[in-house]
């Protein structure tokens, strides 16, 4: 149904999963984003760096469609998954959003079974294999299963925030994306905790594309491959993250990596 | 003199500690339970001898020693239970439309304010469209269903904005997890809208049905029977009520009619208490399967 079937890895990494091309947001006559081209290639960790308020959350939220469900939101531009125009009239924003997987800045367990929330996402997308061996698979993907096993039936809420962050990771890929977006997935956690996020989402990079949004410039440092530096709406520049941190082209970038005030 | 001199210093400190805003709504709350103690007061006081099975059991008669509420009591509640199964599922699916589905047009927001002043309506007002519309027009006729078609209509705006105000409070995070997940809308309704908002539109859909069943003053004018020997149970049963026949007992002259209307009062409170006791639970039981 989804990336698991597509080799994700085989082609030239180049070769892009997904794909930007003159995104800009409005939301009312507030301008968010102008003009972002940026290309994800495939197996690879992109990480969207900038100060609060530079749109990072709202360029994930473009790229599975949960920007519209915001209310006067306005969206011009493309973006493209593989070939397929995620914006064309005919594309429906559901299918959109079961291919590209997204995990929000603040873990939010429903307040149903740790079970049930793994489960809702493949029986909402009608799944009808083994649905206990691929929550059993996931939850073992993110490192879960081990502290969880016993009590599939726990409330999700009663979970640690670390936990319940991985959970939302896990019921994320229980749908079988073939990209992943994490907005911010370790900013309300604790040291110990962010680094098995941060483990979990390297061991991740093999099967999915990945796209990071993160104001922990030193976490964008260790795990990704590419960074993207957004200022005010803007995308001031993108290469690969050695080039950005040690060597950027833009003045701005530079002041921004370096930790110099503009 | 030494006692005089505690009590004041006591009020004094009392004074200091909650300051003049403290104590002035310290005041209104105490003259509200006071007020409400009153209303129960007066009605046991005058109305404590008529309870009993009898009262309840009896039909009204125009012997006040044999007279009871039974026939109107079993309308009340008949008709409690025909305007919720009416009135609910129609108040709780236009606020899930209002609130989910419905484009931000200019249309939209007018229904809206709309429906909003519609629960601002005097319950008169809906006696006069029950009586065109359910009486006359659909032919009816002054009967139990007309009766309970129209406390229908009475609670559905008060269901709609106690449905809108729950649907509201759930928390976007949650809506916007599901659509991550690649819900379908109504997959986020039915799964994680309603049931986060099933406690306040329960709570709230009790409030409006007991509401509805409380009014006496659209059945008169749709047109209750004064005088129910019998006991209503089919639809097209002659129209009678609690509150009608309390209205009605209390016109008359002879005071032991008016004993009577206070018990039936007394015993339309609680039915009243009882269906929202009833409700408080439901809203405990939701709120802990919603956790």
């Amino acid at each position: 149904m989804t990336g698991t079937d597509r080799p994700v890895t085989a082609p030239a990494p180049e070769v892009p999963i997904l794909s930007a091309k003159g995104l800009s947001v409005r939301f009312g006559s507030r301008t968010a984003l102008t003009g972002i081209s940026l290309d994800v290639p495939r197996g690879r960790i992109v990480s969207v760096i900038g100060p609060s308020g530079c749109g990072k959350t709202t360029l994930l939220r473009c790229f599975n469609r949960t920007n519209e469900l915001v209310p006067g939101a306005k969206t011009t531009g493309s973006v493209r998954l593989e070939d397929a125009d995620l914006y064309a009239k005919d594309v429906d924003p559901v299918d959109v959003r079961r291919r590209i997987g997204m995990v929000f800045q603040r873990a939010t367990p429903f307040p149903k079974s740790v079970f049930d929330n793994v489960a809702f996402g493949p029986r909402a997308g009608g799944f009808g294999g083994d649905l206990h061996g691929l929550v059993q698979e996931v939850l073992e993907a993110t490192g879960l299963w081990s502290e969880v096993a016993g009590d599939l039936d726990a409330p999700a809420t009663s979970l640690s925030a670390g936990q319940q962050q991985r959970l939302c990771i896990a019921r994320t890929l229980a749908v079988k994306p073939g990209v992943l977006l994490m907005d911010e997935p370790t900013s309300a956690l604790d040291p110990t905790a962010t680094a098995r996020i941060e483990s979990l989402v390297d061991s991740l990079k093999e099967d999915y594309a990945i796209v990071i949004a993160t104001h922990d410039l030193q976490q964008a440092a260790r795990l990704s491959h590419m960074t993207a530096y957004l200022d005010r709406g803007e995308l001031v520049e993108y290469g690969p993250t050695e080039t950005l941190f040690t060597n950027p082209r833009e003045p701005r970038t530079e002041s921004y990596v370096t930790g110099r005030v503009q | 003199m030494g006692i005089a001199v505690t009590w004041r210093s006591r009020v004094r400190a009392h004074f200091r500690r909650l300051g003049t805003l403290g104590t002035a709504c310290e005041l209104a709350a105490s003259a509200s339970v006071a007020v409400l103690l009153l209303v129960v007061g007066v009605l046991a006081a005058r109305g404590w001898r008529a309870l009993g099975w009898g009262f309840l059991a009896n039909p009204a008669s125009p012997d006040p020693t044999i007279a009871g509420v039974g026939p109107a009591f079993v309308a009340t509640l008949w008709m409690g239970v025909v305007a919720g199964v009416a009135g609910v599922p129609a108040g709780v699916g236009c606020a899930v439309y209002l609130e989910e589905y419905a484009p931000p047009t200019r249309w939209t927001s007018l229904a809206k304010s709309a429906l909003a002043n519609l629960a601002g309506v005097p319950p008169v007002v809906y006696g006069v469209v029950g009586l065109a519309l359910f009486v006359r027009g659909v032919g009816m006729g002054r009967s139990l269903l007309a009766g309970a078609l129209t406390l229908a209509v009475l609670a559905l705006p008060l269901v709609i904005a106690a449905a809108r105000q729950a649907v509201q409070t759930v928390p976007r995070d949650l809506r916007e997890a599901a659509y991550g997940l690649g819900a379908t809308r109504w997959q986020v309704i039915r799964h994680h809208v309603l049931p986060a908002a099933a406690p306040g539109i329960a709570t709230g859909s009790c409030l409006a049905v007991t509401r509805a069943v409380g009014e006496a003053a659209p059945l008169v004018v749709v047109g209750a029977v004064s005088l129910a020997t019998f006991f209503p149970l089919r639809p097209a049963d002659p129209l009678t009520s609690l509150p009608t026949r309390i209205f009605d007992w209390s016109v008359r002259s002879d005071p032991q009619f008016a004993a009577l209307a206070a018990g039936a009062a007394l015993a339309l409170l609680a039915a009243l208490l009882t269906m929202n006791a009833a409700a408080a639970f439901a809203r405990a039981r939701l709120e802990r399967t919603a956790r």
